[in-house]
């Protein structure tokens, strides 16, 4: 069985009855192996369809899953189960429960490191004190405001009034967590959450490909929210000085928020800043300034790094691309394509009007960025596949285009594979305007392939 | 990937059922078991499918059965009509598997685990009804369906499931209008199998309970019952565990009597 991908999350989905017998056949080595290549946050099994389990299968599946966390430092765990289920497992593991458990999906979204989700409100609830603050220590730390009940009573009390939060945090339970740096996003900016004493460990806990990519898809301001960080040494100065002098390539800004210099030696500061990085004290001290964001490129993608052309290897690989972006729009829409025309040219659209847009940018042996721009009737229609009925709200439509752009992604990614070319591939982005989308490609020249389905127009478009 | 066109050739090429196995059917349902057996005997493949299948270990006889009268005899009307039923599937499945990790010999297994554990279910129930004990025969259709439709398209679902976990049929009914169970039903009419048949398969496909509370929980055992066996290792290597989607809701009533009965702890 293998693990879909969703959201930087990777999830099992074992139907029926889960013994000893039959767990390594759910999970197999291959299964394991598949999913440490993955380029995920989290690894959960979920329960829904699960009807029946004993200990013999949690046990295999929680050695499966704990395997997988000492080699990836990713959160493990389990997610999708009613209340009898959550106990049963509190039953079963009492106070050597070393993995997490999330109620639903949705809430294991919130504790993913790569949270690319907006700031949620959340009412949670724990009847260990320090789960609860565990819990909202991480909520907080990706950005989300976290209400936390004090008592069972309190709790049932406040969850009454569904409309005031997003999501409700209970029968959860966070086990060993991921020890990557925890990553949000906040319009154009992305915000990375450090804490504790900084060393040469950053090195392995920031997740530099997902930087680096952040960069080539026209991220130019990130915040290192650091509130909490007690202090920091030379090797971490070193890290934050490189890291500074590569985003200084692409006109990119660094900045600290929150960080005090009572345990930090001031000369840090100076060296720092002589590396371009800026520092504020509060968080709002940049995101609520506009004329800032603007002066610091959060406002716009603007500046790119030395212009880059295609090279040989992407124009080579084109009609493949092409290919496998077609067919999987003809899986999803059931409707045939016809390729109208191709060239190498900046982005041109005849129309802006009724458009929507996803990227995903590929990252390793070879960089690049694929772009579809659909008119809404096309993307309403891919919806109906992957959501079972035609979506109505903006945000379900881009929800389906993050996925579907995610399957692209993920083809190209196999289809270099064949040839040896080993990349990784990033968080898909959506447009809901496409005036969104030209501020990030700009008057970047790439492959522009414009496709005709029945009436609809739908255009490819390969950069780097 | 796959259109309403594609669904409807495929029904249009559903065979009829053989004469020869016709009339040992109509014999069965006579009651006349002798008739059957001797009308079964003009057929060299049926003849050879129920030596193989009354001699699985699961029918739990000592010696080899060979003789047709003696298996007819062993099966009683209920199994004999089951039998041939399940004969009559496997006249449909490919020779070839290539979605599902099947073959022919495993596939005769799931169909002979299959109506054993039904009989078992039915016995508790205190049923004695041929056409139910048939019923679960047309449940294995389903997955023939499913290989046959799918098999050409297995690129296009893997990509699919990279991100979603959608299952086979769920895909089918999104695609086509049709799902899985409803071409099962419109097998079960080409070969005019007893219409209870088709309703306690509508009903076992977890996504349409039955008006009539009798036959919604037949289909509520037959659901579970399905998903215990696509739950077993052998299952589950031949790619079946998530080709149709559990509904669990559907089968919480009978949950713990089902438990009891298999006898799982």
């Amino acid at each position: 069985m293998r693990a879909t991908v969703s959201k930087r999350i990777g999830i099992f989905h074992p139907q029926g009855f889960i013994d000893g017998n039959n767990a390594p056949t759910f999970l197999t080595l291959d299964d394991l192996h598949a999913t440490e290549n993955l380029n995920v946050d989290m690894v959960l099994i979920s329960l829904k369809k699960v009807i029946f389990f004993n200990r013999n299968g949690l046990d295999i599946f929680v050695k499966a899953l704990t395997g997988l966390r000492s080699k990836m430092h990713i959160v493990v765990g389990f997610c999708d189960y009613d209340s009898k289920k959550y106990q049963a497992i509190l039953k079963f593991y009492g106070n050597n429960l070393n993995f997490s458990l999330f109620r639903t999906q949705k809430i294991a979204e919130l504790f993913a490191s790569s949270n690319k989700e907006g700031k949620k409100t959340v009412l949670l609830y724990h009847e260990d004190p320090s789960q609860r603050s565990a819990m909202a220590i991480e909520l907080f730390d990706y950005g989300h405001n976290a209400i936390v009940a004090q008592s069972q009573s309190e709790f049932n009390e406040k969850k009454q009034n569904k409309d005031a939060f997003d999501v409700i945090v209970d029968e959860t339970y966070l086990g060993m967590i991921g020890q990557k740096v925890a990553t949000r996003v906040t319009g154009n900016a992305i915000i990375y959450t450090v804490s504790n004493f900084l060393d040469a460990e950053i090195t392995d806990n920031f997740n530099i490909s997902y930087h680096n990519n952040s960069l080539n898809v026209g991220f130019r301001l990130f915040i290192f929210d650091a509130y909490k960080v007690i202090s920091m040494n030379i090797h971490a100065l070193n890290f934050f000085a490189r890291l500074s002098a590569s985003a200084a390539e692409y006109n990119a800004t660094i900045c600290f928020v929150g960080l005090t210099f009572e345990k930090t030696p001031e000369s840090f500061k100076n060296d720092l800043e002589d590396a371009g990085i800026m520092f504020f004290e509060q968080m709002d001290d940049i995101l609520k300034d506009k004329e800032l964001l603007a002066e610091l490129g959060a406002s716009s993608a603007a500046a790119i790094k030395s212009k880059r052309s295609l090279n040989k290897v992407i124009v080579n690989e084109l009609p493949r691309f092409i290919d496998a972006t077609v067919n999987t729009i003809e899986m999803m829409t059931n409707a045939k394509a016809t390729k109208e025309a191709a060239s190498v040219q900046p982005l041109t659209l005849a129309n802006k009007e009724n458009q929507v847009a996803s990227s995903i940018g590929f990252y390793g042996d070879l960089d690049g960025m694929v772009i579809l721009v659909f008119p809404q009737a096309i993307a309403k229609k891919t919806c109906e596949i992957l959501i079972g009925e035609e979506a109505e709200d903006d945000e379900a439509i881009l929800d389906a285009m993050a996925e579907f752009v995610n399957i692209i992604g993920g083809r190209v990614k196999a289809l270099l594979s064949e040839y040896k070319i080993s990349v990784d591939i990033t968080l898909p982005r959506t447009y809901q305007s496409v005036d969104d989308l030209f501020e990030v490609v700009q008057d970047k020249r790439g492959v522009q392939v414009d496709l005709k389905f029945d009436e609809d127009k739908f255009i490819f478009f390969l950069t780097r | 990937m796959i259109t309403e066109e594609d669904v409807q050739h495929y029904i249009e090429r559903i065979p009829p059922s053989p004469a020869i196995l016709k009339q040992t059917l109509s014999f069965v349902n006579e009651g006349e078991l002798t008739k059957a057996a001797s009308e079964a005997e003009g057929d060299m493949a049926l003849q050879a499918y129920l030596k193989k299948l009354v001699n699985r270990p699961i029918y739990g006889f000592r010696t080899e059965v060979s003789d047709i009268h003696q298996i007819f005899g062993i099966l009683g009307i209920n199994g004999a009509q089951q039998v041939l039923y399940n004969y009559m599937l496997s006249l449909l499945s490919p020779s070839k598997w290539e979605l599902f990790h099947l073959d022919a010999v495993s596939f005769q297994d799931l169909q002979a685990h299959l109506s054993r554990k039904w009989h078992k279910i039915l016995t508790h129930l205190s049923i004695d009804n041929k056409d139910i004990e048939s019923a679960i025969t047309l449940l294995p259709a389903s997955i023939i369906i499913c290989e046959a439709l799918f098999k050409s398209k297995q690129d296009e679902v893997n990509l699919l499931r990279t991100t979603s976990s959608l299952d086979y049929n769920t895909i089918l009914k999104r695609l086509s209008g049709k799902d899985l169970f409803e071409i099962c039903e419109t097998i079960a009419l080409t070969w005019e199998m007893p219409p209870v048949v088709i309703n306690i398969i509508h009903s076992a496909s977890g996504l349409h309970p039955d008006e009539d509370p009798a036959i919604d929980s037949l289909g509520q055992w037959m659901h579970l019952l399905l998903f215990y066996e696509l739950s077993n290792s052998t299952s589950i290597e031949a790619g079946l565990n998530d080709f149709i989607d559990f509904q669990v809701e559907y089968v919480a009533d009978i949950y713990e009597p089902f438990m009891a009965l298999m006898e799982i702890e």
